[in-house]
C-alpha cells in the first residue's frame, strides 16, 4: 500500500491585480497538483498585496515542484512552506445552518458550545453558528452536528501563519 | 511638461526606446491606431508575414540567432488565438519574445464582441507572463515590465493585450528611465560561493566526468559559449550538446562527442550512462535525453546548473544545484580552479577516453550508401561540406531532417542553429529562417525541411518575395511524413495509417509561382552543383531533394528504454528494447 500523502499549507504573498488567482489554479490544474483548499485575500492595501493559502498534498518531490513554479509566477512575491516551519497555526471558519426547532434545539446549543461555536442567526425559522478551529475541529463539529439536520455549511479554507517574529516578506 | 500622446504613439516610442528595429505582424480591425502610427515613423520596420502563427516564430527566429526580443503584433480574436502556437513554442524553448496584441475597445470587452477573444486568459499558460492593460496612465509601464521580463531569468514570451479605445486615449510618456515598472520581478543570477566550492570538488574528484550543454548555455550569451570553451578545454572532459545546445560548443572539436539523447550519437549515450559525473549546463533532463528515468546514468554524481529553480529535480534527482546565470556560474568555477592550482593530468581520464574512442569507433552515424537514390544523409554531409565556410544560419522543421540535421551538420558557432524543440512544431523553420534572415541580411540562411512540415506555413514563400528574403528551403522529401512511418514500421507492424503524403504539390512550380526559384534533384550526383546553384542564387530558393522513401534515423533510443539500449541501424529489432509501458510514452 501506498503512504499517504503528506499534507503542506502554502503561503504566498501576491499582487493583488486581476487575473493573479487563475495563474495560481492554472498552474495546479496544468500541471496536474492537487489542490485541497484555497483562500484568498487582499492584506496590504497600500501595497496591493493578497496573501493566499494553499493546502496541498503529494510527495515532497511534487511539492518541492509547486513551490518553484509558483515562484516563478510573476505577481508571486514570496513564499513560504508553513509545514515546514517549527511551529504554526492554521485554523478555518465555517457558518452552518440548522433548522430551529424545540426539539433539538438544546441539544444543538450544547454541542455549539462545546466546540465553541457562537449563534450568529437565532430567528424563528433557523439557527446559524459560526465557529473558527482547525480542520480536524471543524470536521467533528459537522459530524456531531449532522444527525440534527444541517440545512447548509460553508467553510473558508485553511488560513495559517507560523510562530515567532519572523514573518513571510513582502 | 511632456506633451500628451495617444497610447499608440507611446506604444512606437516605447518599442523605439526598447531598441526595437523590427516587428513582425499582421494588421486588423483592433489594432489600426497601432498600424497608422506605425506608418508616421521610420525607425521601425514592420513585416508582413502571412499568417500570425509565422509572426511569432519569425520572431522567435530573430530573437534567437541576435540574442534580442522578437517582437509580433497582431490584432485581436483570430490574429490573437493564431498566436499560441508560437507563443506555446518560444515558452519550451525559452525564446525572448513580446507579442503586441489588441483588443476590441474596453467597455465591449466581456460582451462577445466581434473578433474578440481573451486572449490573456488563453495565454495565460503560455506565456511567461501577460498584461490586459485598461488603462492608458499604465501602458508604458506594462510594455517595459514586458521587455525586461522576456529578457531576464529564463526568457519567454510575454503578451500585452491593448484594447483599442486604450489606443486612442491620450497620456503622458515621461521615459523608460522614469516609467515605474508595473511588477516586481528580479531573478537569481549569481552563485552562491558554497556551490561553487562543491562543484569544484566534485571536477576534481570525477575520473569519468562529461559535459552536457543544453540551450540555457546557448541563451546566456556569446559569453558564456566562450566561458564553457575555456573551462572544457582546460578540464579535456567529454561534451554532449543537446538539441537546443548544439552549437554552444564547436561540435567539430576533439572533445565533442555530438548530440545525445533519443537520436543522439552511440559514444554520447553511452557515456551519460557510464560517467561518475555529469555536469548539467542549462539543460532540463528532458524525456527526450533521459530515456527511461530509472536507468537514467546510474552511477553518476550529477551537477545541474541553471537559471530557474523550477528545472532542478523535476525528472531525475542530482546531487548538486547551481541557480545563476551560466556565465557567471562557468566564470566563478574558473576562477577557483585557477586559484586552486587544479590541474587536470590527462593520464587520469585516460581509461574513460579509451572507453569512449571505442564506442566511437562504432562509427554510428554511417549509413548504407547509395549511388542511385539520394540517402537523406548524403544530401546533409553534402549541403555541410559545401557550405560551412560561409558559416550558414540553420532552421529547421520537425521530423526526421530536423534529427538528421542535429546528427550531420556541424554546429561551430552558437546561435547559428534554429530549431523547435521542446515544442516540435511542424511549420516553424520557414517563418524562423525569415526572421533569422531579416536579423542577417548577408547570412546564408537554410531551412532543412520535410516535404510535409514546409506545407504548414508555406504561404510565408510570399513574405520572403515581398521583402527579398533569400532563404533556402533545402527539401528532404520522401513523401511521407518520415518519423511518423519510422514509428508505424518499428512500433505500430508497419501499419502506415495517414502517414504517406498523397497530393503533393510540384515544389519547383510552386517556388515559381511564388516568384522564388525552384531545383530539384533525384540523383546523388546531381547534389553537389546544385547545392552550389542554390548558394549562387540570389533571391530565395526551394530545393526539392527527393530522397529514399524507407530511410530510418538511427541511432533511436526507443520510448522507455535506456541510453544502452540504442537502436544502431536497420537490422536491430525494435521488438526486443520496447517495452509496453514504452508503447505508451511518445
Amino acid at each position: 500500500m501506498e503512504a499517504k500523502p503528506e499534507k503542506y499549507i502554502i503561503s504566498i504573498m501576491v499582487d493583488n491585480e486581476p487575473g493573479v488567482l487563475a495563474r495560481v489554479v492554472g498552474l495546479f490544474s496544468g500541471r496536474g497538483y492537487n489542490i485541497e483548499s484555497l483562500s484568498v485575500s487582499e492584506v496590504d492595501s497600500d501595497k496591493f498585496l493578497s496573501r493566499v493559502t494553499i493546502v496541498t498534498s503529494g510527495k515532497e518531490i511534487i511539492v518541492n515542484q509547486i513551490k518553484s513554479q509558483l515562484l516563478k509566477l510573476i505577481p508571486v512575491h514570496n513564499l513560504i512552506d508553513i509545514t515546514q516551519e517549527k511551529s504554526f497555526v492554521a485554523k478555518e471558519l465555517i457558518l452552518l445552518k440548522l433548522k430551529n426547532n424545540l426539539k433539538n434545539r438544546k441539544k444543538t446549543l450544547d454541542i455549539a458550545n462545546k466546540y465553541n461555536a457562537s449563534i450568529l442567526i437565532d430567528s424563528n425559522t433557523e439557527l446559524i453558528f459560526e465557529m473558527s478551529g482547525t480542520t480536524l475541529e471543524i470536521s467533528d463539529f459537522i459530524e456531531k452536528i449532522r444527525p440534527y439536520g444541517i440545512i447548509e455549511l460553508t467553510r473558508s479554507g485553511l488560513v495559517s501563519m507560523s510562530l515567532g517574529l519572523d514573518y513571510i516578506k513582502k | 511638461m511632456n506633451k500628451k500622446i495617444t497610447g499608440a504613439k507611446l506604444l512606437i516610442e516605447c518599442l523605439i526606446k526598447e531598441g526595437v528595429k523590427v516587428i513582425f505582424g499582421y494588421p486588423g480591425g483592433a489594432v489600426l491606431p497601432i498600424y497608422d502610427e506605425l506608418f508616421k515613423q521610420k525607425k521601425i520596420r514592420h513585416i508582413l508575414v502571412r499568417h500570425e502563427q509565422a509572426a511569432v516564430h519569425a520572431a522567435e527566429g530573430y530573437a534567437r540567432s541576435t540574442g534580442k526580443t522578437g517582437v509580433v503584433l497582431v490584432t485581436s480574436g483570430p490574429g490573437a488565438t493564431n498566436t499560441v502556437t508560437g507563443l506555446t513554442d518560444a515558452m519550451m524553448d525559452s525564446v525572448p519574445v513580446v507579442c503586441i496584441t489588441g483588443q476590441v475597445p474596453t467597455h465591449m470587452i466581456g460582451n462577445d464582441a466581434f473578433q474578440e477573444a481573451d486572449i490573456v486568459g488563453i495565454t495565460r499558460p503560455c506565456t511567461k507572463h501577460n498584461y490586459l492593460v485598461k488603462e492608458v496612465d499604465k501602458l508604458a509601464s506594462a510594455i517595459h515590465s514586458a521587455f525586461y521580463i522576456a529578457s531576464h531569468g529564463r526568457p519567454g514570451p510575454v503578451l500585452i493585450d491593448i484594447p483599442k479605445d486604450v489606443q486612442t486615449f491620450k497620456t503622458q510618456y515621461l521615459g523608460k528611465n522614469k516609467t515605474k515598472k508595473l511588477t516586481y520581478y528580479s531573478p537569481k543570477t549569481n552563485p552562491q560561493e558554497l556551490e561553487i566550492i562543491s562543484l569544484v570538488k566534485m571536477i576534481k574528484a570525477a575520473r569519468k566526468p562529461i559535459f552536457y550543454v543544453g540551450g540555457g548555455a546557448v541563451n546566456s550569451g556569446i559569453k558564456a559559449s566562450k566561458v564553457l570553451f575555456e573551462l572544457i578545454e582546460k578540464t579535456g572532459f567529454p561534451c554532449t550538446q543537446t538539441l537546443m545546445g548544439l552549437g554552444a560548443f564547436p561540435t567539430s572539436h576533439k572533445q565533442s562527442l555530438g548530440m545525445l539523447g533519443m537520436h543522439g550519437t552511440y559514444e554520447a549515450n553511452l557515456s551519460m550512462y557510464n560517467a561518475d559525473l555529469i555536469l548539467c549546463v542549462g539543460a532540463r533532463f528532458d524525456d527526450r535525453i533521459t530515456g527511461k528515468i530509472s536507468g537514467f546514468s546510474p552511477n553518476s554524481k550529477k551537477v545541474h546548473i541553471d537559471i530557474d529553480a523550477s528545472s532542478f529535480n523535476k525528472s531525475v534527482m542530482v546531487d548538486l544545484c547551481i541557480q545563476g546565470d551560466i556565465e557567471k556560474v562557468l566564470n566563478k568555477t574558473i576562477d577557483l580552479i585557477k586559484k586552486e592550482r587544479i590541474t587536470f593530468d590527462i593520464r587520469k581520464y585516460q581509461s574513460w577516453w579509451k572507453k569512449i574512442n571505442v564506442w566511437r569507433k562504432k562509427d554510428c552515424l554511417s549509413y548504407k550508401k547509395d549511388n542511385k537514390i539520394i540517402k537523406p544523409q548524403y544530401a546533409l554531409q553534402r549541403l555541410n561540406e559545401l557550405t560551412l565556410k560561409k558559416e550558414p544560419f540553420i532552421t529547421t522543421e520537425v521530423g526526421q531532417h530536423q534529427m538528421w540535421a542535429a546528427q550531420y551538420l556541424t554546429f561551430n558557432k552558437p546561435k547559428h542553429w534554429m530549431t523547435s524543440g521542446g515544442l516540435g512544431t511542424m511549420g516553424y523553420g520557414l517563418p524562423a529562417a525569415m526572421g533569422v534572415q531579416i536579423a542577417h541580411p548577408n547570412g546564408l540562411v537554410i531551412d532543412v525541411a520535410g516535404e510535409a512540415s514546409i506545407l504548414m506555413n508555406i504561404q510565408e514563400m510570399s513574405t520572403l518575395k515581398q521583402y527579398r528574403l533569400p532563404v533556402k528551403v533545402f527539401i528532404l522529401n520522401n513523401q511521407y511524413m518520415g518519423m511518423v512511418r519510422q514509428w508505424q514500421e518499428l512500433l505500430h507492424g508497419n501499419r502506415l495509417s495517414e502517414s504517406y503524403m498523397d497530393s503533393l504539390p510540384d515544389f519547383v512550380k510552386l517556388a515559381e509561382s511564388f516568384g522564388a526559384t525552384g531545383l530539384r534533384a533525384t540523383k546523388p550526383s546531381e547534389l553537389d552543383d546544385m547545392i552550389l546553384e542554390m548558394i549562387k542564387i540570389k533571391g530565395p530558393v526551394i530545393f526539392d531533394v527527393c530522397v529514399d522513401q524507407t530511410e530510418n534515423c538511427f541511432p533511436m533510443i526507443p520510448s522507455g528504454a535506456t541510453h544502452n539500449q540504442m537502436l544502431l541501424g536497420p537490422d536491430d529489432k525494435a521488438e526486443d528494447t520496447i517495452s509496453e509501458d514504452g508503447m505508451v510514452l511518445v
